[in-house]
């Protein structure tokens, strides 16, 4: 029943290390595609959409990640809705990252200079081709490294659906110690194997960004 | 500056039904043994972070006294089980949001639970008790005064520890079992309320230290949780139970995960 | 299917909403105040110290940012008292809490300090400041004015973070809320309302790290 900490163990984290980069890339690209959205609604010519979408940012990013997992696990399963740990994740996920994506890349494109817009406005090019063609390509660029940076913490961050419940690195680490009570070896693995879907990212982030010059907007869009 | 909204909608649309139909109700429920048997699966959740009832084993498969019994269903059924790992408070919203069958998880009958679930007649019992090292000496709930005691949030012995009141008792409570135990071994806690044989587990993870009982504090059985208004699936499962008592199986599970004990007196109701 | 909300039997438990609350609202503000404190001295060490300091401090921020606080949390409660640190759960909580921060603010604050031009430290010289006065008031606090809301951004992310210090038995807010779950099962109601105390708690930071702000950087006339 009970047994040592052995290779069997660590082949069981890193299989479990699975579902937390299944459950990062479904939180990457949910949130990538509604923050998006978000981003652009942000930067619309409408008054009442950019306070509206400003407004759900700022209460999203002032509400922990945590509270929206337990809200859509416990709470919407009260009402007999079913949803799964994962359905629950990939909601709870997606509503968070989209709402700091959404404030990175609305920096982005603002950082594209005026001139752009009024450019494109004399070659009489609507708002959304004006967005498509001329100033996306060029945030993009800037946007890079601060996203590659954020998908840091998206990993991290799915640690948290550990506590619904959810089978993912954290999770079968928090099972590894029921049946082996090594909590320094158990944990120690855990964190190393989150330093090495981490730390790539994160070297990544700085590389692109001393390759593309945009170091000072890191520290605005963080 | 043409902004056309229907454009976006059209964007958006696909978005909003592919995440709504995450939430749609599943018509695929079975209600009864023979919808159960008709669908050629039933869907158990289970616990695998508290031994000896649910773990896993050297294969990191499922394991224990509820996944025996839970295997045993589909024996009678006639059908594979599918197994559904949940935590301790993902118990009741996994029945409610009909997506497991039945919940075979050390899950004690408790009135307030019974208010949102239905419960088989039980299947196995434990006593929370206090435990602690050898070397405290405590012998009544008045001695644990000024002392830190771990607690499973929300479990038995959280109730009763909470009950007793003890003056100057820290009660400490955490998530689930294992966090107990782990605070026990790094002395984080003076005593914990756990399963009748908690002591087993710590003696594992300890360093010499000596763990025994110190008294009962409360003593619950588990029952098998379905939706209510099931009466059918509710009258087989007591049938079952009461069978699998008579049959000696759920002795010998319990022989097999209890070094060696009987499966105590199981009342009925 | 007939879910009846019951908000009226979880608002009878205010007090102890409020007291998880305060118990929040301190850890958060000793882990800022901590957390910065190391951030700083860490910046320093990195920036300007000997090089095998500098090196240690680098480690300390890779490690920490690409790992998640959950599993710094369990190694802090579980794993120090191997090496004879015992502290109980709030003081654990708040040790986790000012280690995570301090690397996130180390890497904040040394952005700050990189944007300060060499030739203002030798002005500094040249007008005869010590180097302490030259730290404080010539790379310190312009450092920190020009990563100010990048820093207070980290700190909403401390508190919301808080909530996951009820893995190890504090019991703040979310610990509160949880308890109350498994006594209740009114989980929607309890999950709503805490929810809306986190985003409350989040708006009233911002607002004395505005205050902070007007009194730390007045703005000169003309």
């Amino acid at each position: 029943m009970l047994r040592d900490f052995g290779l069997n163990e660590v082949w069981f984290l890193v299989l479990a290390a699975r579902w937390t980069l299944a459950l990062s890339a479904v939180a990457f690209v949910g949130g990538g595609v509604v923050g998006l959205l978000l981003a652009v609604a942000r930067i619309s010519p409408w008054r009442w959409l950019r306070v509206a979408v400003s407004g759900w940012i700022q209460v999203v990013q002032a509400t922990p990640m945590l509270m929206l997992l337990l809200l859509f696990y416990f709470g919407i399963n009260m009402f007999g809705v079913r949803i799964d740990a994962w359905t629950a994740a990939a909601v709870a996920f997606t509503i968070g990252t989209s709402a700091y994506l959404a404030d990175i890349w609305r920096g982005c494109i603002q950082a594209v200079p005026q001139g752009q817009w009024e450019a494109a406005k004399a070659l009489a090019l609507n708002f959304r081709l004006t967005l498509a063609l001329i100033v996306i390509p060029q945030a993009v660029r800037m946007a890079l490294p601060p996203t590659v940076g954020y998908m840091v913490q998206v990993v991290k961050g799915t640690s948290l659906a550990a506590l619904i419940g959810f089978t993912e690195l954290a999770k079968a680490g928090a099972q590894m110690n029921t049946i082996t009570f090594e909590p320094v070896r158990v944990f120690g693995t855990v964190s190393l194997l989150y330093f090495a879907m981490c730390f790539p990212l994160s070297m990544l982030a700085r590389r692109l960004e001393r390759k593309l010059h945009v170091g000072s907007l890191r520290v605005q869009a963080l | 500056m043409r902004f056309r909204l229907t454009r976006w909608a059209g964007l958006l649309a696909p978005a909003l039904a592919l995440a709504l139909s995450a939430f749609g109700p599943d018509k695929a429920q079975a209600q009864t043994p023979d919808e159960i048997i008709k669908r050629g699966k039933v869907v158990i959740a289970i616990d695998t972070t508290v031994p000896p009832y649910g773990m896993l084993d050297s294969s990191n498969q499922p394991a224990g006294i509820d996944i025996d019994v839970a295997n045993l269903i589909g024996k009678q059924l006639k059908v594979p089980v599918e197994f559904v790992t949940v935590n301790s408070p993902g118990r009741i919203p996994a029945l409610l949001s009909n997506r497991v069958d039945m919940v075979i998880a050390i899950f004690s009958i408790t009135p307030e639970r019974a208010l949102q679930v239905a419960f088989s007649i039980p299947y196995a019992g434990q006593s929370a008790v206090l435990i602690a090292p050898k070397t405290t000496s405590i012998k009544t709930p008045d001695e644990l005064k000024n002392l830190k005691v771990g607690v499973t949030r929300g479990a038995l012995e959280d109730g009763a520890l909470t009950a007793m009141n003890v003056p100057g008792m820290q009660l400490l409570r955490f998530d689930d079992g294992p966090s107990t135990v782990q605070a026990m071994l790094s002395g984080q806690i003076d005593a914990m309320g756990g399963g009748d044989y908690g002591e087993i587990y710590l003696r594992k993870g300890s360093k010499g230290e000596e763990y025994e009982q110190k008294f009962p504090l409360r003593a619950a059985h588990f029952g098998i949780g379905i939706r209510r208004g099931n009466p059918e699936l509710l009258q087989w499962l007591n049938t079952f139970v009461y069978s699998i008592k008579n049959t000696g199986e759920l002795d010998a599970i319990s022989r097999k995960w209890r070094n060696g004990a009987p499966m105590i007196p199981l009342p009925v109701f | 299917m007939g879910y009846t909300f019951q908000f009226g039997t979880v608002l009878g438990y205010w007090p102890q909403f409020l007291e998880g609350a305060w118990l929040t609202v301190k850890l958060s503000a000793f882990a800022m105040t901590f957390g910065l404190a190391v951030g700083i001295l860490c910046a320093l060490a990195r920036s300007y110290g000997p090089k095998p300091l500098a090196w240690a401090a680098a480690v300390y921020v890779e490690f920490i940012r690409n790992t998640p606080f959950l599993i710094q949390l369990y190694f802090v409660f579980f794993a120090l008292p191997n090496a004879g640190i015992r502290l109980d759960p709030t003081k654990a909580a708040l040790l986790a809490m000012t280690i995570n921060l301090g690397a996130y603010s180390t890497e904040i604050v040394r952005a700050g300090l990189e944007s300060i031009p060499a030739g203002q430290i030798e002005a500094g010289r040249a007008l005869g400041l010590n180097r302490l006065q030259i730290i404080r008031f010539i790379v310190l606090l312009p450092a920190i004015k020009a990563v100010y809301p990048a820093l207070t951004s980290q700190f909403i992310l401390v508190l919301l973070g808080s909530s996951i210090v009820s893995a190890i038995a504090a019991e703040e807010l979310t610990a509160f809320a949880n308890t109350l779950n498994m006594q209740t099962f009114r989980s929607f109601e309890i999950y709503a309302i805490v929810t809306l105390i986190y985003i409350a708690l989040a708006f009233g930071f911002r607002a004395v790290f505005a205050g902070v702000h007007a009194v730390l950087f007045p703005q000169r006339a003309g």
